[in-house]
């Protein structure tokens, strides 16, 4: 295949395949859901998913997507499935209020909590618990956490679960300051279309 | 200070950077795995903006301006290793090149952040955070894949028997190599080499691969010089394609 | 990026009349007031399915786009625009990756949608069909068609899935310095020299006619678009955009001294509205098909992409690994 794309070219690959392409069940990983910190001493917030072999490429791979072009001091992931979620609640009401709240308080699992406090946002780090199971978290959480505003869905994951970025690996968040080519106040050409109408007029 | 040797590290060093970012934005957009192909990207571009920042010190040096240094010379003037000018090959030797170098580069800036020059110092500091990722990445990759399949890790052994040879002429000695280490610029390749085979050394220890020995292990030098494989020019060629279109203009 | 040229072509599914009457009710209720949509809602049938159309063709149309770009990434002229080419194609796979996240919420695992990409079964925005002969066709999409689809993006960001609008609000902080290093670009070729002047007045009547197309043809009015707008999936008219941006950048092209190569192209300052030669909806019929002259390349790039990674995704794979359906 001749491409215009030298790149392409130097893979020297064919362009034609006599099958459909397969793919096994699993080919893109399990998912990762993703908490970033913006700045320091603010709550760890939900952003999105990253599809990852395991935890660790998980960490590797939220760090650069969900901090190219913002600042970010913490990033935390935890797979998919280790997400357990409540129901929603309708119309300003609070969901804890709609639980049956039975679990395990005693058991010493630590566990963190994070609430939804309207629709379309994202689920936010409000703390941690410690409980015999989710249910148990939960029933923690209803008295520790349930203030303010109605909550609308809470999610609870066991801090074990959970996997961050070392702090000995901190500096990671250091980049160097002078990426101006990212901002697009380093775009201006008034003064180019300027000179070329003047030029033009002449 | 000597300031040519100065001049002949950081030249050295700003080449790496600029024609391994070069080579890694080969890989955006075909990638093996979307989030795989994000990272990699982010960091050629880290490369990239890195020799750009080495490039402006040397301007502060009396060097002509980093478009002009970059885009402007040919092949026997530039000083990077012939490690990072070969071709991408697959993605295996692409990381495990990205091992070694990083790994190199990390231990680079961590001993400049302590150079006589202070500009160089201060540039270097800045700096270890986004390398530290890098390294972060590459131990993560090399851990893995390096104790995953028969496959991979074939395919790992190969590329890292066929780079090591290459990787060591990141520490040929330049002509002026006791200038720079004795006016403090820098604590020079020899001492550079040594912590590098020992970090190497850890994270392929956690793997299936074997690290040949070193000292028995010819190292491929010249790039320092000047000398470089019949695969620099026609990179250069074509980075500076578009600009040799209207070298005059302003693009 | 994305364009539009987003076809609502029926799909097969529940007839609305089958679906829960009070449910539906309800979900329109939340939809009219202004709501989010989020995954473990219940939603239409015809609801689920066009948003994961397309969310799905934004997401190709995202990776695929990196191609054109991506052809001269290597070649770009000084360190400025290097880096700027660098992030700005690395942002395209990105945000390729934030799209399909959305769409797995909606319950189609990626595996099936880069499946459905590559044997040619999903629709990706059409402008990706041509080639990218020089530094001026690059600097022209970096510029314009970025605008076309941040015009169509603005508007999606209003609609009612909360996955598709949380991600579209990340994409278009990012593209704010998209369209400012294009037009950048183009302003330096359109004023520079006069290689650079013809490269780029070559480049415009190269992709003016696709450009043309990128937001589709008129819509049809149909109870199907209706259902879609009042379900906040359709957000505006293919014609409005289109106007829309006519309005914005046709000047601006203008200004630097280039031609359109539409001797129609004009305001007509009653109407407000733009009149130009009536595109040829038979070429984009064709090209959206596959006849374009890049199809065949942009799916066998992803296809030798894909296929060139499998080892390293078979070496990494967790045997025990499971499909779980993302959460928001």
């Amino acid at each position: 295949m001749e491409s215009l794309d030298p790149r392409i070219n130097r893979l020297k690959s064919k362009a034609e395949w006599d099958e459909e392409i397969q793919k096994s069940a699993m080919d893109q990983f399990e998912t990762y859901e993703v908490f970033i910190q913006i700045r320091e001493n603010r709550p760890y917030e939900h952003v999105g998913i990253m599809h990852a072999p395991n935890e660790e490429m998980a960490l590797i791979f939220g760090k650069e997507q969900y901090s190219r072009r913002y600042t970010c001091t913490g990033i935390f992931v935890v797979r998919t499935d280790h997400v357990k979620i409540t129901a929603f609640s309708e119309n300003e009401e609070n969901i804890y209020e709609h639980m049956d709240l039975n679990g395990i308080q005693d058991g010493g699992e630590s566990f963190e909590i994070f609430h939804l406090k309207k629709r379309g946002k994202q689920h936010i780090h409000v703390g941690k618990v410690e409980a015999g199971d989710y249910e148990g978290a939960l029933s923690v959480s209803a008295n520790l956490y349930n203030i303010g505003t109605p909550v609308y869905n809470v999610w609870v994951v066991k801090t074990s679960d959970i996997l961050s970025i070392p702090p000995e690996d901190k500096m990671i968040w250091d980049t160097l300051p002078e990426k101006k080519f990212r901002d697009a106040m380093a775009y201006k050409a008034g003064d180019k279309i300027k000179e070329f109408k003047e030029r033009n007029q002449k | 200070m000597n300031v040519e040797a100065l001049k002949d590290l950081l030249y050295k060093i700003a080449d790496d950077q600029l024609i391994l970012g070069h080579r890694n934005s080969e890989w955006t957009g075909l990638g093996p795995l979307l989030e795989e192909d994000i990272a990699f990207s982010s960091m050629a571009q880290d490369k990239v903006g890195q020799s750009y920042a080495f490039y402006q010190l040397l301007e502060q040096l009396g060097e002509q301006k980093p478009d002009t240094i970059a885009f402007h010379r040919s092949a026997e003037n530039f000083k990077n290793c012939q490690l990072v000018e070969l071709p991408n090959q697959e993605y295996d030797f692409s990381l495990i090149r990205h091992f070694l170098f990083d790994k190199a580069e990390l231990l680079r800036f961590e001993l400049l952040s302590q150079s006589s020059y202070e500009p160089l110092a201060l540039l270097s500091k800045k700096l270890l955070g986004e390398v530290r990722y890098h390294v972060m990445h590459a131990d993560a990759f090399i851990k893995q894949l390096g104790s995953a399949t028969e496959e991979s890790i074939l395919r790992l052994q190969t590329s890292l028997n066929e780079a090591l040879p290459y990787a060591l002429g990141i520490f040929e000695p330049s002509d002026l190599e006791m200038d720079i280490i004795n006016d403090g610029i820098f604590a020079g390749e020899e001492a550079l080499k040594e912590r590098w085979i020992e970090t190497v050394f850890t994270t392929i220890s956690k793997t299936e691969l074997n690290l040949a020995d070193i000292d028995s292990i010819t190292p491929i030098y010249g790039g320092r010089r000047g000398i470089h494989t019949e695969h620099l020019q026609p990179l250069l060629n074509e980075m500076t394609e578009v600009l040799n279109l209207d070298p005059s203009a302003e693009w | 990026m994305y364009g539009g040229g987003n076809v609502f072509e029926t799909i097969k599914s529940v007839e609305i009349a089958d679906e829960d009457p009070i449910k539906l009710y309800e979900f329109e209720e939340r939809i009219d007031r202004g709501e989010k949509i989020e995954p473990r809602d219940w939603m239409p049938d015809l609801y689920r399915k066009q948003l994961i159309r397309m969310i799905e063709q934004h997401a190709h149309s995202e990776i695929i786009g990196a191609l054109p770009e991506g052809t001269w990434i290597t070649r770009a002229p000084g360190f400025r625009r290097k880096m700027a080419l660098m992030a700005k194609v690395q942002d395209e796979v990105g945000h390729a990756q934030l799209l399909y996240s959305a769409a797995e919420t909606l319950g189609k695992p990626r595996e099936q949608m880069i499946i459905d990409l590559i044997n040619g079964k999903s629709k990706y925005s059409n402008i990706f069909n041509y080639p990218a002969f020089t530094w001026a066709d690059c600097s022209f999409i970096s510029w314009l068609v970025d605008a076309g689809a941040i015009v169509n993006q603005l508007a999606n960001a209003k609609g009612s899935y909360g996955p598709y609008c949380r991600a579209l609000e990340r994409i278009c902080a990012e593209e704010s310095f998209h369209l400012k290093y294009g037009h950048h670009c183009v302003i330096h070729l359109a004023t520079g020299s006069p290689i650079q002047r013809k490269m780029m007045q070559e480049a415009v009547n190269r992709w003016w006619p696709p450009m043309m197309h990128f937001f589709g043809p008129a819509d049809k009015i149909s109870i199907h678009s209706e259902t879609l707008m009042r379900w906040k999936v359709k957000m505006a008219s293919n014609d409005a955009m289109r106007q829309q941006f006519l309005d914005m950048y046709v000047p601006k092209i203008w200004e630097l001294g280039l031609t359109i190569p539409d001797p129609k192209m004009k305001k007509n300052e009653e109407t407000g509205k733009w009149e130009y030669t009536e595109p040829d909806w038979e070429e984009f019929k064709r090209v959206i098909n596959g006849d374009g002259p890049c199809n065949k390349e942009r799916l066998a790039v992803r296809r030798i992409a894909e296929e060139r990674g499998a080892w390293v995704r078979r070496a990494l794979l967790n045997k025990k690994a499971e499909y779980v359906q993302p959460l928001a």
